[in-house]
């Protein structure tokens, strides 16, 4: 049976290990920092670095054809970190530069990132590993990658801790942060380079092309059920460790790259919880006119 | 806090909105700021917060030249509007205040605030439950969190109905009584009701006024 033999794998298969440890670790990050995102409005920032990190990515992959040399091809991940922060600081040079039209960064860093990385990916004549960068891979996960997500997160998470004041007043209203004594540009370069490391991470996870999901929906769907910051950023994690879960059992199961089945799950959450709010203020609704009616007979 | 104004003059393009102003607020004066609306009151707001860029030598605080000025900790802003924050993510009133403040605040200034506010029952609810009047009255409580030494309102009262500016009213005549510099932007009826010692009216024909208000008994709810 499909499913038992998912469950004892996960015990017995060290590649199954690999990849759980590895979405859990997922699971939380990409919330953590998607809920800064969403706050930020800047959904479409963790599009545009997960094109420029393939820059790395590709970049390593020509090396390696190049100059004959697998370690580039190992671990593309290094210098994908790498390209992410520069695609990162590339949308911050741009978003000053065109301060009216800030969104216009994101564009511009997209097309540059994907048209080197496709000339790259040519050039390394390895055009077949496109698709597991593209939709994610995360079962083949190695040893050196699940170290490098859990640098980042005990990073990250020390991060929100001791700046959590900081993070949250700036998002919510970057122009009161001259009155709590927060720099805000320094703010800024912090924030966007954690992001980038964080969104080229999740690359092989999700993939190019499902990244921002990873991050965003399940931080879209906890917005509609959290009560504060504290609970949304809770049920998000939740929200994103079942999708990790699930869509790691669908990705196992059927063959399927792992950021389809992730991001399957989570927008499957997300419709759930919307069609749950409106049926619960419909009920709420239809309550209120019931519990009216005897005053308004009353008033007769 | 001292603020030293020297002949501001600030256009948009060709059009001047302020035109040669010059005075000086003592530390503990209490400003009302009015003029029609387009007279230049908000514009003067950004130049004291450093939003729009003036020349050196032309606004002081505490002696020091605002473009050089770094103590905005010392400084509590209220905006007349709220578009920079982000609404519709879910943060309790209580959260805000929270990552707002700059000291270890006690606990029962914050309840202090919000009850002379009015809005000490929405401490747990969420900002994008609460109504515009509501809301303004939290970022007002936000700015008086860590004991500024000068209070600017660009049009605090905007959105507040007249039951609830009453709560406002009662709150920065404290404050003022507790010698906080407060700069109040305001076109409402509500002046004859604050303990104001200056009032600079901003004419749209630049002809600005600076006066200091004859004294006046103080009211029932500070003494």
């Amino acid at each position: 049976m499909i499913t038992l033999s998912f469950f004892t794998d996960l015990f017995t298969e060290s590649f199954m290990q690999r990849a759980f440890l590895a979405g859990i670790m997922l699971g939380v990050l990409a919330p953590l920092i998607g809920s800064i995102v969403i706050i930020r409005r800047l959904s479409f920032i963790a599009d545009t670095l997960g094109h420029f990190s393939l820059v790395g990515i590709s970049l390593s992959l020509f090396l390696s054809y190049s100059l004959g040399n697998e370690i580039f091809a190992d671990k593309p991940l290094f210098l994908g970190i790498f390209f992410s922060v520069v695609g990162g600081l590339l949308i911050e040079a741009f978003r000053r530069y065109y301060k009216s039209y800030k969104e216009i960064s994101m564009p511009i860093v997209m097309s540059l990132g994907t048209a080197v990385s496709a000339m790259f990916f040519s050039l390394s004549k390895k055009t077949g590993s496109l698709y597991n960068y593209l939709f994610g891979s995360i079962l083949t996960v190695t040893d050196y990658y699940i170290v490098v997500i859990a640098v980042t997160m005990v990073v990250v998470i020390l991060l929100y801790l001791l700046f959590f004041r900081q993070i949250i007043s700036v998002s919510f209203e970057e122009g009161n942060a001259k009155f709590l004594g927060i720099n805000l540009n320094f703010f800024q370069l912090i924030f966007i380079i954690v992001l980038s490391v964080v969104v080229s991470i999740l690359l092989e996870a999700a993939g190019v092309l499902l990244i921002s999901s990873m991050m965003i929906i399940p931080v879209a769907a906890a917005m509609k059920v959290g009560w504060s910051f504290r609970s949304t950023t809770i049920i998000s994690i939740l929200f994103s460790e079942l999708s990790v879960f699930l869509g790691l059992w669908g990705a196992y199961s059927f063959n399927i790259p792992s950021g389809a089945t992730i991001v399957s799950v989570n927008i499957l959450i997300l419709i759930i919880i919307a069609f749950a709010k409106r049926a619960r203020l419909a009920a709420a609704k239809k309550r209120s006119k019931q519990d009216a009616l005897p005053d308004s007979h009353q008033g007769i | 806090m001292l603020i030293d104004i020297n002949n501001l003059t600030f256009a948009y393009g060709h059009k001047v909105v302020l035109h040669d102003l010059s005075l000086t607020i003592k530390p503990g004066d209490f400003v009302v700021v009015s003029g029609k609306n387009g007279s230049g009151k908000s514009t003067l707001v950004k130049c004291l917060l450093g939003i729009n860029a003036v020349s050196n030598g032309v606004i002081f605080f505490n002696h020091e030249d605002i473009n050089y000025f770094k103590k905005w900790t010392e400084i509590g802003y209220v905006p007349q509007k709220f578009d920079d924050f982000n609404y519709e993510f879910p943060i309790t009133v209580s959260e805000i205040l929270s990552v707002s403040k700059l000291h270890k605040t006690p606990e029962a200034l914050k309840l202090k605030l919000l009850d002379d506010m009015g809005i000490l029952e929405n401490m747990n609810d969420s900002i994008n439950s609460l109504s515009g009047g509501q809301i303004q009255r939290v970022f007002v409580v936000r700015a008086m969190l860590n004991h500024p030494r000068l209070l600017i309102l660009d049009e605090p009262t905007a959105s507040i109905d007249r039951k609830n500016v009453e709560y406002f009213r009662k709150t920065v005549n404290r404050l003022h009584a507790e010698g906080v510099t407060i700069i109040l932007i305001s076109h409402e009826q509500m002046l004859d009701e604050l303990d104001y010692t200056h009032e600079l009216h901003l004419d749209p024909n630049l002809e600005h006024t600076y006066k200091a208000r004859p004294v006046q008994p103080p009211t029932e709810d500070i003494a």
